[in-house]
């Protein structure tokens, strides 16, 4: 039996422990380890991006690390988007309401990838939202709605935004 | 996939000494990366190995080295050395021919087109990667030769046994290969 | 209907619940992986699994000799050829199949797959379609009783009688156009969890299957199961093209392993693995000619065609066309002889070749048909589009024979060509390239007025492997006035958990949001062939309006009941009836539904519930015109796409929304083909293009925007006069991209280039010119 070491991993919020060869892929451990099923394999080149997680605040292609590199980490899911009481996060939302998905097997990495770039660029272009996502491949879209789904999101987000700083203010 | 190389380089060392070497498969593999005879079969067949390391992927062709043509007059060599990957995931086989030509200054011109071609999960990987390893492990055999020839005993050396035979890290060759890539050089006469 | 409602399958897929074949999880469940071959054709003179079964967690390590034990090595494919399932005396092409290794964990397996050897002695190698009849080609199928490459002539329309046309011809033109060899790459991977269960002695299979009720049929006559104890489960799909239509080696052995076990054994190939040895698309080497007078009247068409199949032919064909739909190849316009012929070889390449949305090769007639008109156009100095309004098939033609023996339904070329041509300010764009030339700029406008032929198939002509091509529906609605309803077909994307809901709405007046469709169990779902082709609105969309239909007949005789009044004096809105004359006193369909388990008349059986098997009369017609503008780069060869019209006709739209986003995939997919992708072999049979690093799919950054529009020629033999679309874009785009790219050439004597069209192949071109930058 190969060897195992102990890494312990946040994910969504938990904390989670797991012995694992070190070998290990991410992706295996999120998916296989965690039983987070969400995060998907899609290519073995790390070319499609349908493993994109968010690792200790950047995104990653879990495909391309071993879970060891993780230890003592972050971790954020597509599990992990909705709020603990269910609520969509806008970026899901905004896929639903834009037909930003077909067979939903990118999804998940679109939903990540595109969160990372809001939060790093909460009002992008329909140029920095292609380049943006431009890590993570599409078969039935043609990426027309996953732009416009992102250009949801981030005014719903906006919206949302100078609500709380508009009800903050009122509140002082 | 075939590939062909032509590679021409000097030697400075007379013609007699160079062929003496050329001539000898069991002196040219130990100029070769990672590669080794192993047994002789026949006077012009030998077999031989060579260890190609890409990575953590380690591939390891077994076959024959035989001398097709001898042209003693005209220093001429035809070699073909075919391999199989012994895991069974492809074959290589390499038809070269050498030539030298005696230069004003006493040294030697070598002259060799080589002819490759690579079957198997390792030509999946693409011509571009193939052809820049097989430029690079040229350059290497290349200084060797002229390494080798430099060496002041005659004793034909022991071939290299397997300790000693290095396999050729491809890792390292294919960096400087895809850093040729974009540096636009080009060494390749295929 | 008509109304672009929002898809109920999102909610799990936008939260990660999807649940894929690769989601599946059973306890016990083990891992296989497949060993393949390097060689594009070998014997196999020995396998030594020795050292791989020995290492700790493998439990078995099956090669073909094992399988031959069982009958197994070899099976049918869709085809009627076999194709072997392990090899067993030779290999015929690189990746091919040859042991399968079942251990606890993938890693496991992996580790024991490295460790099987094999010793293989080389054959030579036949890449070369046009040398696979040669006398000195080596035979790639020893098992057939035919000792040459030749797998099938196909011939149809009037040889002779089209020959007469072209001897009187005052202009022809012709074209060699090569449909590369691609692959559909649907996000996720084929794969399958079988599952034979000691303790029930049934087997469960989660495949990802398109057609999990043939796949079923396949299994039980394949494995000598009892069909009534298999159950196939389709589960999410993550993308199917065509891709998930043939059964694969690696099903089969998984379900034999599981057989052998008694454990859940999961095998999911690796993304090399589908690109090389999965169901590849196109590979047809075409050539056609059109005889026409000078005044640009078309009047015989003649096409002769060399299909590359691969090792094994296991192309998705109705038996009756080994050359699928092809004979479409006359277009949309009117040829009083035609004449079409194709055969097909093999050669030491992975099998397949109907894939990636091409309707039963229609992209490759309707991507001929649009070259060679646009080659016409060239000769006789006319406009492109000019010379299509000028034979197309006029609208009152419809019900329209073909000299090629098929009969359209109904098409209006003219009217999507014209509100194609009016949307992209065509008269503009010819003067915007003129001017450009003058300048020595190059810029180019193509044009593709397809017509696409789906639906398959009326029962008299269609089968797959004797399987008529029927499709079903069944809807039971429940006391409260929900309902549920289950199909044979089964969606990679579609979206049909909406749109057949969205039937049922409009038939019945249940509300889309009441009524839950499934698909994919062949426990609980009606037989079906699957989906694929663009059929299922075409079959299964209308069987789910005939069975509405037949609940709603049984719902007027129980309004009647409950209204005291005849039948014939009531009237139907949608959700429910009324007596004619007094619109107050009526019941709702929730109503009749509550009726049906309680108060039902006397006589009448209980429930409220319809199954449909609708046989169609006749396949349907979808067409449209795109058009694309293109800049090229003279420095570079680059094409850049400036813009992409798509007007497109299915008919009456179940969700314009969701044709909308099938039009948005298919033309990136279009755009894929026409600029980006090739599966190539060197002369040593070695795939290049055997993963996504020289496989390309565009990204969002080289997809342009595309726009859309549509005019609607209802079918008039579809209960709801729909068609179908999902394939359309990827039939009717390659032409487009490919005679934009030509015609911002042709005035330098370019005729045409073959796909991809590279930034290298245009640079070329442009050396040879003399106008590159």
């Amino acid at each position: 039996m190969a060897k195992k070491q102990l890494i312990t991993v946040k994910v969504n919020g938990r904390e989670r422990e797991a012995a694992v060869e070190a070998r290990l892929l991410l992706v295996h451990f999120i998916r296989e380890s965690l039983q987070l099923t969400g995060t998907h394999i899609g290519c073995d080149t790390s070319h499609c991006g349908a493993c994109t997680v968010v690792l200790n605040g950047k995104t990653v292609k879990s495909c391309t690390m071993f879970a060891v590199q993780a230890d003592g980490g972050e971790i954020l899911t597509v599990e992990g988007l909705a709020s603990s009481a269910g609520q969509l996060h806008a970026l899901q939302e905004g896929f639903k309401q834009e037909h930003g998905l077909q067979c939903g097997f990118c999804t998940p990495g679109m939903l990540m990838s595109s969160y990372a770039l809001l939060h790093s660029n909460p009002n992008p272009s329909e140029e920095e939202i292609r380049w943006g996502i431009s890590g993570n491949l599409c078969r039935c879209t043609g990426y027309q709605n996953i732009v416009s789904a992102v250009q949801h999101a981030a005014a719903k987000m906006a919206k949302a935004g100078s609500e709380a700083n508009l009800a903050e203010g009122v509140a002082k | 996939m075939a590939l062909k190389i032509e590679k021409t380089f000097e030697v400075p060392e007379p013609v007699e000494k160079v062929w003496a070497f050329l001539s000898d498969p069991r002196m040219v593999a130990t100029c070769v990366p990672g590669a080794q005879i192993t047994a002789q079969v026949d006077e012009k067949t030998y077999k031989g190995a060579i260890k190609v390391k890409v990575g953590p992927s380690i591939t390891d062709y077994t076959g024959e080295v035989q001398i097709v043509r001898l042209d003693t007059e005209n220093h001429e060599i035809e070699i073909l050395g075919k391999g199989q990957d012994v895991r069974g995931r492809g074959s290589a086989s390499m038809k070269m021919t050498g030539t030298l030509r005696a230069l004003d200054n006493s040294g030697t011109e070598v002259r060799s087109v080589s002819e490759i071609g690579v079957v198997g999960i390792l030509a999946q990987m693409g011509s571009r990667v193939i052809t820049e390893v097989s430029n690079i492990m040229f350059g290497e055999f290349t200084k060797n030769f002229q390494a080798r020839l430099k060496e002041p005993s005659d004793d034909p050396a022991a071939p290299a046994t397997g300790a000693d035979v290095k396999p050729i890290k491809a890792t390292a060759v294919a960096w400087q290969a895809t850093k040729g890539l974009f540096r636009g050089k080009s060494e390749s006469g295929s | 209907m008509g109304h672009s409602v929002k898809r109920k399958e999102d909610l799990r897929f936008i939260q990660g619940k999807g649940n894929y074949v690769d989601d599946v999880n059973l306890p016990g469940m083990v891992y296989g992986q497949v060993v393949r071959s390097p060689y594009a054709h070998a014997r196999i003179n020995s396998i030594n699994t020795e050292k791989a079964k020995a290492v700790p967690g493998v439990l078995a390590v099956i090669t073909g000799e094992d399988l031959a034990k069982a009958n197994l090595a070899w099976m049918p494919t869709l085809s009627y050829d076999k194709q072997m399932v392990l090899a067993t005396g030779k290999v015929l092409f690189q990746s091919q199949e040859v042991a399968f290794v079942v251990a606890e964990d993938r890693y496991i397996a992996a580790d024991a797959a490295e460790l099987v050897e094999v010793d293989y002695e080389e054959l030579p190698v036949l890449v070369d379609p046009n040398k696979a009849l040669d006398s000195g080609a080596p035979l790639v199928r020893e098992d057939r009783e035919q000792k040459n490459n030749h797998i099938f002539h196909w011939e149809v329309g009037n040889r002779e009688a089209t020959e007469q046309v072209f001897q009187s011809a005052e202009v022809r033109a012709s074209v060699k156009a090569f449909f590369p060899r691609c692959h559909p790459a649907p996000l996720e991977t084929c794969g399958c969890v079988a599952d034979f269960s000691r303790a029930t002695g049934r087997l469960t299979v989660y495949l990802t299957s398109q057609a999990p009720h043939a796949h079923r049929t396949v299994l039980a006559l394949v494995g000598g199961i009892p069909e009534n104890n298999i159950r196939v489960i389709s589960p999410d799909i993550g993308g199917g093209f065509g891709n998930k239509v043939p059964v694969y080696p690696g099903y089969v052995c998984a379900v034999v392993a599981s057989l052998t076990l008694g454990v859940p054994v999961k095998w999911i190939e690796t993304r090399s693995e589908n690109l090389q040895s999965t169901g590849f698309a196109r590979d047809y080497h075409m050539m056609a000619e059109i005889a026409s007078d000078r005044d640009g009247r078309m009047k015989a068409l003649r096409v002769k065609t060399l299909a590359d199949h691969g090792a094994f032919n296991a192309t998705a064909q109705p038996t009756k066309f080994p050359a699928g739909l092809f004979s479409i190849c006359t277009g949309s316009y009117e040829y009083a002889q035609a004449f079409c012929e194709v055969d097909g070889v093999y050669t030491n390449k992975a099998p397949g070749g109907v894939a990636y949305r091409c309707s039963f090769r229609v992209t490759e007639a309707a991507y001929l048909i649009e070259r060679v008109v646009d080659v016409l156009a060239l000769e006789l100095k006319m406009d492109p589009a000019e010379l299509r309004l000028k034979n197309f098939i006029p609208e009152d033609k419809f019900p329209y024979k073909s000299s090629l023996g098929w009969t359209y339904d109904s098409g209006n070329y003219e009217g999507a060509m014209k509100l194609a041509l009016d949307r992209i300010g065509y008269q503009e764009l010819r003067k915007e390239q003129a001017e450009k030339r003058k300048k020595g700029e190059l810029m180019g406008i193509g044009i593709s007025s397809f017509t696409e032929i789906v639906g398959a198939g009326p029962s008299h002509d269609f089968d797959i492997l004797g399987i008529k091509m029927f499709d079903s529906c069944e809807i039971r609605v429940h006391p409260t006035g929900k309902a549920m309803a289950r199909m044979g077909t089964k969606s990679q994307g579609q979206g049909h958990e909406t749109t057949y809901a969205q039937i049922v709405a409009q038939e019945l007046g249940i509300p889309a949001g009441d009524v839950t469709i499934e698909e994919g169990d062949t426990d609980t779902a009606p037989y079906g062939l699957g989906t694929y082709a663009s059929r299922s609105t075409p079959t299964s969309g209308a069987a789910t309006a005939v069975a509405a239909r037949k609940i709603r007949d049984k719902a007027k005789k129980i309004a009647a009941y409950l209204l005291e009044c005849n039948e014939n004096d009531l009237e139907w809105e949608p959700g429910k009836f009324f007596v004619k004359g007094a619109p107050s006193k009526s019941k709702t369909i929730q109503d009749i539904a509550f009726a049906a388990y309680t108060n039902f008349p006397p006589g009448m059986e209980p429930g409220l519930e319809a199954v449909d098997y609708y046989d169609p009369p006749n396949l349907t017609f979808p067409f449209g015109t795109y058009i694309c503008v293109v800049d090229i780069d003279q420095g570079t060869g680059e094409v850049k796409v400036r813009r992409f019209l798509a007007v497109d006709d299915c008919g009456n739209i179940i969700n314009p929304m969701i044709v909308e986003g099938q039009i948005h995939g298919g033309l990136t997919e279009g755009l894929a083909i026409a600029f980006m992708q090739q599966i190539d072999y060197d002369e040593s049979g070695n795939v290049q293009g055997g993963s996504f690093m020289d496989y390309l799919l565009p990204t969002a950054v080289e997809t342009p925007h595309w726009e859309t529009d549509k005019t609607c020629t209802p079918c008039p033999h579809h209960p709801f006069g729909a068609k179908g679309v999902g394939e359309s874009p990827n039939v009717g785009s390659p032409a487009a991209f490919v005679n934009a790219v030509v015609d911002a050439l042709s005035h330098l004597g370019v005729k045409h280039i073959d796909m991809p069209i590279t930034p290298w192949k245009v640079w070329k071109v442009l050396q040879e010119k003399g106008v590159a930058a």
